[in-house]
């Protein structure tokens, strides 16, 4: 079976000297949730535009549902690729239900208004995101954990196979954190997405998500080695089971911190130590730190 | 209803007036030669394409008001911010100075001047804004600053050479007002309005995604090219037919969205017919003032506008504010 989403020889710069993202190439499998993890710069949110059409690859492609994703219209992609981005509230104080229906925009009527059918779809979203609760007060009301409900409902009522978000949980206390992507395991195992989240909580992405693509950064010299994914040996990222790439090894090199690791039944998790922790050098994994 | 209660308000200031004219005079027909009935010609020619003027520049502020509101995702924006009144302003003042007593089809060559400068003004801004990068709103609002401001300075030197009675035609002019109206011109005009206010509550749901940034309605499936280029010229089409046909016109385009906004939310397929309608209700009532007020003097409506709606509109926000969320 051949990915949803196919990356072929990927690169990507702002500007003609400085390559971001350098030759890249990786599938996702439908039904799979991908976290993008890596440091500031590294070019997760770059992909993320690269993969919902934002932005212009370099070189190379990149197809959805095997056709390059420069060769859908507007309204095409959009029935394809859901995106969920960083906070945006506008200026004048729209409902959570007209948020919500604005996903069916390509899809109404000739005279601008929702079918039967919108109604339906966008009900199903709210109810799914438990945001039908406060579906008649404006966005600027609402915290910040149910106004990023909010914005998952659009993307569910988009009715998309696939869902991509920007750090999703930025901005979220533990519970809210917790909640979206329970939500969003949910919308996977449930309504069958391929879920593609960038994210700078690896606990989280170490919990939930069945793949994860750590990115280097330009500057990260690490090389990766291709042993998991026959990967280039001089790639500088690194795809593959999460749990398999999120190594105390991989993460200390990749931000440029010591970590703890520790487990507790089956979850790996990671704690970073700075400067001023408390007894760093015994409740370090690695004695020896790499500073 | 909406549309109901302008007919309304149409009917009731067609009535209102220095001179108190009868309905069943008017019905009796123009007259004749010899004996001219004063009731009908009043009434035709002076009030009816008054109010339909007004109606008009009224509507087209009002829409166009909630269109560059929602294009540059700014709630100070106004049909003026982007030139368009400078510009037609600068068209007005060089027909003016260079003493053009030529007449084109009949008519003062005014209107042409300003509705030249005004969409010219406007195409300068775009024409800049795209240099500053790929749509940049904040750089399209800059430079429609910044020419506002050269413009205005220019008007200030060309009134400061200008004799006494071509100030007072330009003053005039900018202060605005519903003198001049002759009926070809006005049903052109309508036709312009009532087109482009149609093509726009076409665009409107695309407006509302577009209220939340581009990339996000993009993502949504709103081909964003399109709808700004479509959005962003017919709002300048209709104000510069506006200002070009009763001068400048404050507060309506900035106003009248707003007030309809916290009364019936921010729903762009709702807020763009209301706003049109309530925007020449408005306008409608406040050129009746401006007739009255100071008979038989007339006050330029512009004023009327500033001092009647600007206490209105303050009652509402602080009435509504609570309710709603982009005041926070």
């Amino acid at each position: 079976m051949s990915g949803i989403i196919k990356v072929e020889n990927l690169s990507f710069g702002y500007t003609p000297e400085i390559t971001i993202l350098k030759d890249m190439s990786f599938e996702v499998q439908p039904r799979t949730f991908l976290a993008i993890a890596g440091p500031n710069g590294a070019g997760k949110s770059t992909l993320l535009n690269l993969l919902c059409g934002t932005l212009v690859p370099k070189s190379g492609t990149i197809r959805i549902d095997a056709s390059p994703v420069e060769s859908y219209s507007t309204e095409a992609l959009a029935g394809k690729v859901a995106v969920v981005r960083q906070e945006f509230v506008p200026v004048f104080g729209f409902s959570v239900i007209e948020t919500v229906m604005m996903a069916r925009t390509p899809y109404y009527g000739p005279m601008g208004f929702e079918s039967k059918a919108d109604k339906k779809i966008v009900a199903e979203a709210l109810e799914m995101t438990d945001t039908i609760q406060f579906a008649s007060r404006p966005l600027g009301s609402l915290s910040g954990g149910e106004r990023q409900r909010v914005f998952i409902a659009r993307a569910l009522a988009q009715d998309t196979a696939i869902l991509l978000l920007d750090e999703p949980t930025s901005f979220l206390d533990l519970k809210h954190q917790v909640g979206i992507y329970d939500l969003l395991k949910t919308t996977q195992l449930e309504k069958g997405k391929t879920i593609v989240a960038v994210t700078h909580d690896i606990n989280l992405a170490a919990q939930y998500c069945d793949e994860t693509l750590l990115l280097g950064g330009p500057r990260s010299c690490l090389p990766f080695g291709g042993r998991q994914n026959r990967i280039r040996a001089d790639s500088n990222y690194l795809i593959g089971k999460t749990k398999d790439v999120f190594s105390p090894e991989q993460i200390e090199k990749v931000f440029g911190v010591r970590i703890f690791a520790g487990r507790v039944g089956q979850e790996k998790f990671f704690i970073p130590l700075g400067k001023f922790a408390k007894d760093s050098r015994q409740i370090s994994n690695k004695p020896d730190g790499s500073e | 209803m909406a549309l109901v209660a302008l007919a309304v308000v149409m009917f009731v200031c067609s009535l209102i007036g220095t001179e108190s004219v009868s309905l069943k005079a008017v019905f009796s027909g123009a007259g004749t030669q010899a004996a001219v009935n004063p009731d009908y010609q009043i009434f035709v020619q002076f009030r009816l394409p008054r109010i339909f003027l007004a109606c008009l520049v009224g509507a087209a502020l009002a829409c166009s008001g909630v269109v560059f509101q929602a294009l540059l995702r700014n709630p100070l924006a106004d049909p003026y911010i982007l030139g368009i009144s400078s510009g037609a302003g600068l068209g007005v003042i060089i027909a003016v100075i260079s003493g053009l007593d030529w007449m084109l089809w009949g008519r003062s060559p005014i209107a042409v001047f300003a509705f030249a400068g005004a969409l010219g003004t406007v195409w300068l801004v775009w024409f800049i804004g795209r240099l500053t990068g790929k749509f940049h709103v904040t750089g399209l609002l800059l430079a429609g600053v910044v020419v506002n401001a050269l413009f205005s300075a220019i008007i200030m030197f060309l009134t400061s050479i200008a004799k006494s009675q071509q100030v007072y035609a330009t003053i005039f002019w900018l202060m605005g007002n519903m003198t001049e109206a002759d009926f070809l011109v006005l049903w052109i005009g309508v036709g312009c309005v009532i087109g482009g206010i149609l093509a726009l509550f076409y665009i409107s749901p695309q407006l509302n995604a577009l209220s939340f940034g581009e990339d996000d309605a993009r993502s949504m499936g709103v081909n964003i090219a399109r709808t700004r280029t479509i959005a962003f010229a017919i709002a300048a089409a209709i104000t510069a037919v506006a200002v070009s046909l009763s001068g400048l016109i404050g507060f309506v385009g900035l106003v009248i969205p707003h007030g309809v906004r916290l009364v019936f939310g921010p729903d762009h397929r709702q807020l763009l017919p209301l706003s049109g309608i309530v925007g020449a209700i408005f306008l409608v009532v406040a050129d009746t003032v401006a007739r009255i007020i100071v008979a038989p003097a007339q006050l330029p409506v512009g004023v009327v506008t500033a001092i009647v709606g600007g206490p209105f509109f303050l009652v509402l926000l602080v009435k509504y504010s609570r309710k709603v969320s982009w005041l926070k």
